[in-house]
C-alpha cells in the first residue's frame, strides 16, 4: 500500500542546495554523533541505550543469576515478584530478565513526577495503572510487577488485585518469580515459576482476586523453598536474611 | 462499492491534498468534490473543487447538498499556529465543523463520515496513561485536543442524528515536506528548546501514512475511533541530535520566554507542542491493521530524519536556454 502511495504521489524534486546554516550546525553537532549515534526510545520510552550504558553500573551492585525464564511466553505475560522495603527489586528484576532473554522487560511502579519518572520511564517503568498494564501486555511485552514490600525479604506481601485484572483482561499469563538478595552482597537470585492456573473458574471480578490471592500463596511456598541468601562472611550469615 | 461520492471537506490542505490525490486513484470513488478556503496544494484531475469560507454557511449547505455525498471526510481541521494563529484555528475548525458537518446531514444519500482527530484529544495530564488506546478517556489538556474533542462530538451528533456511521481517526502529529506543522517548524530552528528534565518521548505520523488511513477508514466504513501512529518513538533531545541542531536545554519556566523568542524568529510554539515536549506524546496505534487494513510505513526515526532532509528552498532548475532554442 505504501508503494502504491508512493508511485501516486511522487515526491518532489528538486536541486536542493545546502543552506550554509545547515552545514555549520552539522560540523559543530559531529562530535556528538560519534558518542550517541542515532538515539531513539521504544514506543514506551524505553532507551537501549541508556540501559546499555547503565547496566555495567548496575553489575557493580548486582551479580543476578535467572533460574526458570524458560517458562515465559514469547508474548506478553505479567510476572509478580516478591519485594524487600526500600530495595529496587521490580527494577533489578526486569533488568536482569530482560539480559537473560534479550528482549525488552518493564516494570510496574514508576512516578509521574520529575525528575524520577522520565528516568524510570527510559529504563522501562510503567504507571501502576491497570490500564497502562493492559495496554503493554497486549502488545506482547513482559511486565515485571512488585508485590507490597515487606521488611522480610522471604516473605511475600499482598498484591495488588486491580493490577493483576489487567492480565486477565487481556487473556495474558500470569508468573510468579521469587527474588533474593542482601543489602550488603552483590549475589542475587530470581527463579520464575510456571504460568499460574486458577483453581476456580470465575465470570466475575473474583477470579483476579483469587488468582492474587493465590499468587500470593505461591511466591511464598516459593521463597520458602529458595532459602535465604549467604552473605558469605563468617558471623554475618543471618545479614542474609534480611 | 463503486461510484461513490465522496466530499473531501479541507482538500485545500497538505493532507486534504494527499486524500483527493489518493482518492483519485481508488476505483470505489465515483465523483469527487471538495470545499475549502484555499485551494489544493496538488495537481488534481478528477477532483471538483469549491473555493468557499467555512463561515459562509448558506453557500456551505448549498454546495455539499447539491453534491449529495455517499462518504464525507472531513479534513478541515487548522492545528493552531500552523497555517494561522490559535483564535483563528479554533474559530475555522469549529465553523467548518458546524456548516460542512451539518450540512452533510441534509444529505439523503450519506452513508459514512471519517474525520480527522488528533492524538491531543487524551491529553497529558499528570498520571495520565503513556501510551493510551482507543478505549482511553478523552480528556484534553491543550486547545488542539479540545478541538479535536469537540469534531468528535459534533460529528458523532450528527451520525446519530441521520444514522449514518462515523470514523474519527486520532493522528499523531502530522509531519511532511509540505505539511505546515508547529513541532516540525520548531524542531528545524537551529537552536531547539526541549525539556531538560522530563525529555519524555512522542511518536509522530508522516502526511502520506496519514492520507492514507484517512481513504482506507473512507473505503471500509470504520464505525469507531482509532489511533494512527508511526511505530517507534523519539524524545526532544534525540530529535534534536539527529538533525545536527543545538539543543537548548529548559527545566520549565522559561518556556515562557522561549515561547516567545521562538515565536519572534517564526516558529510560534502552540501549548499542544510545548505539553508535547514537556509531558510526551504516544499512542497505542496496533488496532490500525485489524480495522482499517494499513499501517504506517514510516518509523517515527525516519520521518524525523526525513524532516531534517527535507530542504527548506527547493530551487528549480530551468530548463537550459540553448537547448530549448534548439529543439
Amino acid at each position: 500500500m505504501a508503494k502504491a502511495t508512493a508511485e501516486i504521489i511522487p515526491l518532489e524534486r528538486g536541486d536542493a542546495r545546502r543552506v550554509p546554516l545547515d552545514s555549520v550546525l552539522r560540523f559543530a553537532t559531529e562530535p556528538v554523533e560519534k558518542v550517541l549515534p542515532r538515539p531513539t526510545v521504544d514506543e514506551w520510552g524505553r532507551d537501549q541505550q541508556l540501559i546499555n550504558v547503565i547496566m555495567p553500573l548496575a553489575h557493580l551492585r548486582w551479580d543476578v543469576t535467572v533460574g526458570g525464564q524458560q517458562h515465559l511466553p514469547r508474548g506478553g505475560a505479567l510476572i509478580i515478584v516478591n519485594t524487600r522495603r526500600f530495595a529496587l527489586t521490580p527494577i533489578s528484576t526486569a533488568l536482569a530478565l530482560s539480559q537473560a532473554l534479550d528482549r525488552p522487560v518493564r516494570f510496574v511502579g514508576r512516578s509521574d513526577v520529575v525528575p524520577f519518572g522520565p528516568v524510570m520511564r527510559r529504563i522501562g517503568g510503567l504507571l501502576a495503572q491497570p490500564d497502562e498494564i493492559a495496554g503493554a501486555l497486549r502488545a506482547g511485552q513482559l511486565v515485571v510487577l512488585g508485590a507490597d514490600a515487606t521488611s522480610n525479604p522471604r516473605r511475600a506481601g499482598r498484591i495488588d488485585h486491580t493490577l493483576v485484572a489487567a492480565a486477565m483482561r487481556e487473556k495474558k499469563p500470569v508468573h510468579i518469580a521469587a527474588t533474593m538478595s542482601t543489602m550488603i552482597s552483590r549475589q542475587a537470585r530470581v527463579e520464575v515459576a510456571s504460568v499460574l492456573r486458577p483453581r476456580h473458574k470465575r465470570r466475575g471480578s473474583l477470579a483476579e482476586s483469587e488468582i492474587a490471592e493465590q499468587a500470593q500463596r505461591q511466591l511464598q511456598e516459593l521463597l520458602n523453598e529458595l532459602g535465604g541468601t549467604r552473605t558469605g562472611v563468617p558471623g554475618l550469615g543471618w545479614l542474609g536474611e534480611g | 462499492m463503486r461510484g461513490k461520492r465522496v466530499l473531501v471537506s479541507g482538500m485545500g490542505s497538505e493532507l486534504g491534498s494527499l486524500v483527493a490525490a489518493l482518492l483519485e486513484s481508488q476505483d470505489w470513488v465515483g465523483a469527487l468534490e471538495g470545499i475549502d478556503i484555499d485551494p489544493p496544494r496538488r495537481r488534481l484531475r478528477r477532483a471538483v473543487f469549491h473555493r468557499v469560507s467555512p463561515h459562509d454557511r448558506s453557500r456551505v449547505v448549498d454546495i455539499v447538498t447539491a453534491f449529495n455525498p455517499h462518504v464525507l471526510i472531513h479534513v478541515a481541521v487548522w492545528e493552531p499556529n500552523a497555517r494561522v494563529n490559535t483564535g483563528t484555528a479554533r474559530s475555522l475548525t469549529e465553523g467548518a465543523a458546524t456548516s460542512i458537518l451539518g450540512a452533510a446531514a441534509e444529505c439523503p444519500a450519506l452513508e459514512h463520515i471519517v474525520v480527522r482527530s488528533a492524538a491531543e484529544i487524551y491529553g497529558r495530564a499528570r498520571n495520565s496513561l503513556t501510551r493510551p488506546d482507543e478505549s482511553a478517556p478523552t480528556a484534553p489538556t491543550s486547545e488542539f485536543g479540545r478541538m479535536a474533542l469537540r469534531i468528535e462530538s459534533t460529528a458523532n451528533d450528527v451520525a446519530a442524528r441521520v444514522g449514518v456511521t462515523v470514523g474519527a481517526l486520532r493522528l499523531a502529529p502530522v509531519l511532511g515536506p509540505h505539511v505546515p506543522s508547529p513541532l516540525g517548524r520548531l524542531l528545524r530552528m537551529p537552536v531547539v528548546p526541549f525539556s531538560l528534565l522530563a525529555d519524555p518521548p512522542f511518536s509522530v505520523l508522516r502526511d502520506l501514512d496519514a492520507a492514507d488511513a484517512l481513504v482506507a477508514a473512507a473505503r471500509v466504513g470504520l464505525d469507531h475511533p482509532l489511533n494512527i501512529t508511526a511505530h517507534g518513538a523519539i524524545t526532544g533531545s534525540q530529535a534534536i541530535l539527529r538533525g545536527h541542531r543545538i539543543p537548548a536545554p529548559t527545566i520549565g519556566p522559561e518556556w515562557a520566554i522561549t515561547r516567545r523568542l521562538s515565536q519572534f524568529f517564526g516558529a510560534p510554539i502552540p501549548d499542544h507542542v510545548v505539553e508535547t515536549l514537556n509531558r510526551g506524546r504516544l499512542i497505542d496505534g496496533d488496532r490500525a491493521r485489524d480495522a482499517i487494513g494499513v499501517t504506517p510505513a514510516a518509523s517515527t526515526s525516519e520521518v524525523i530524519d526525513s524532516l531534517f532532509a527535507w530542504p527548506s528552498v527547493i530551487h528549480v532548475i530551468r530548463p537550459d536556454s540553448s537547448s530549448v532554442g534548439a529543439a
